[in-house]
């Protein structure tokens, strides 16, 4: 009995082996992405993995596994309700699943959604209103050695109807190696260059560029208490040597047409300079243009000036003036 | 030995019989919970949006609102709130309130605002959260007593 003992043992051991060298050898390509460079509001659109698998495994044998792929888009897309997924390869072609929030990636201990977000993050993005949603093959496949192989992950999605600027991320992986953070073999990722959504509803969301001008919280009405905030450190503008920064607003309803205008510098229209050229300003809407019951306010238009009001900067440091439209969806 | 344990039986007897007495004064003490009561005119100390303290950034000082002892309210034209100017009140239980419901005098619908009423550092405190625009924002105000009442 003892002796069976000991050949398990030795089994255990030469099968860890074998696992530490193929895992060491084995391997998937580094990932390339096709990604258009913009699409209308709510155009399905076609986003193209490309990817490969090198098995070296060591003394032959068998691999088998699950292909794993993923994207990160904005959560105001919804793509967990469309987004679909699906590959070619010379192993043969399938969709994918997406993978249940209940089973859990067990280095993480998260969901592999979580787990992906996690791992790679946002790249780019200076914004974190994103997911990564990961899909995985119905099928299995084994590999024997040297079946060098390419494949090509397809996912297509409703891209929201928001204007807006953003990188988006692609993952492709291997079901049985999980997220080990020390892997860097069997999780391939990538983010995209700029993805532009035109003909949308709303002023422009920009996720990529940092930002002169920003309003927090992304989507508020006008009896919320919002906060504007002027980066100077994005660029050089003409107040860059100013000690002060104040707020020149407007008010406009639903039709376009003005409602108030604030534009003296006074102390409720300077800026709080929080340090590293940076300021900001809270304010209460309804409050601050005083409006009446029944008056709506739509949208705000502004600058930020000097003390004289007569320096003042817009929308990607130009004449425009910055847009903020009031909207909860 | 034998004599300890003849001893303690009467001993614990009389244990029993003690602390039955002492069960029974504690049910004859009433447990009826006094009443609520949020009267009183209130001072925003500190507002927080979306868990993010905004009371150092906001003039609070005209933050106020006005509970008043026949059933109306008021709230301070500065102060952005649920509802605006003037209207009626009641908690949704006198006794273990956990809202307050307001009726606008405007007769819109009324709106119902969860609250606490803790005691910090001594003092009553009035806890309310609400969404003032989007559903989204949630927003915390806590508020004591502009005349130091507890």
């Amino acid at each position: 009995m003892k002796k069976y003992t000991h050949y398990s043992t030795y089994i255990y051991w030469a099968m860890g082996l074998f696992l530490a060298i193929f895992l060491a050898q084995c391997g998937l390509k580094a990932i390339s992405v096709v990604v258009p460079k913009s699409a209308k509001a709510n155009q399905r659109v076609t986003f193209t993995m490309q990817c490969g698998a090198e098995p070296r495994i060591q003394g032959g044998g068998n691999y088998s596994t699950q292909l794993v792929a993923g994207i990160m888009v904005p959560k105001g897309w919804n793509a967990r309700k469309n987004l679909t997924m699906s590959f070619s390869s010379p192993k043969g072609n399938g969709t994918m699943r997406i993978i249940p929030d209940s089973e859990l990636e067990p280095v993480s201990g998260l969901s592999w959604h979580q787990a992906a977000k996690k791992m790679f993050g946002i790249g780019p993005n200076l914004v974190d209103d994103m997911e990564w949603i990961v899909f995985r093959s119905t099928q299995a496949y084994s590999f024997v050695n040297n079946e060098d192989i390419d494949f090509t992950v397809k996912a297509e999605c409703n891209v929201g109807a928001e204007n807006m600027l953003v990188s988006l991320g692609f993952y492709i992986g291997s079901s049985i190696e999980n997220l080990r953070p020390e892997d860097t073999d069997y999780k391939k990722f990538t983010f995209s260059d700029a993805f532009e959504v035109t003909d949308g509803e709303g002023d422009l969301i920009d996720f990529i560029n940092p930002q002169l001008g920003t309003v927090q919280p992304v989507k508020s009405l006008d009896n919320d208490i919002i906060t504007l905030a002027f980066d100077g450190g994005v660029t050089n503008t003409v107040l860059d040597h100013e000690p002060a920064i104040y707020l020149h607003v407007k008010a406009m309803d639903e039709s376009g047409k003005l409602i108030a205008e604030i534009k003296k510098q006074t102390e409720d229209t300077k800026l709080r300079d929080i340090g590293g050229k940076k300021y900001l300003i809270d304010i209460w809407p309804r409050g601050f243009f005083k409006v009446g019951k029944d008056v709506h306010i739509a949208r705000l238009e502004y600058f930020y000036t000097d003390i004289t009001g007569t320096k003042s900067v817009g929308y990607g440091n130009t004449d425009e003036p910055f847009k903020y439209t009031f909207r909860c969806e | 030995m034998k004599t300890h344990k003849i001893l303690s039986w009467p001993l614990m007897l009389g244990l029993c019989w003690a602390i039955n007495s002492c069960k029974d004064e504690l049910g004859n003490i009433p447990t009826k919970e006094i009443e609520k009561d949020i009267t009183g005119n209130w001072k925003v100390t500190q507002l927080t949006r979306n868990g993010e303290n905004l009371s150092k950034r906001l003039k609070l000082d005209n933050f106020k609102i006005d509970f008043k002892a026949d059933g109306t309210y008021s709230i301070a034209d500065d102060l952005p709130f649920v509802v605006s100017g003037s209207g009626k009140y009641r908690l949704d239980d006198p006794q273990y309130p956990f809202s307050v419901v307001l009726s606008p005098a405007a007769g819109k619908d009324e709106v119902v605002l969860k609250f606490q009423f803790p005691v910090v550092n001594g003092k009553r405190q009035l806890s309310l959260v609400m969404s003032l625009g989007c559903s989204s924002n949630t927003y915390q105000y806590d508020c004591e007593r502009l005349n130091g009442g507890i």
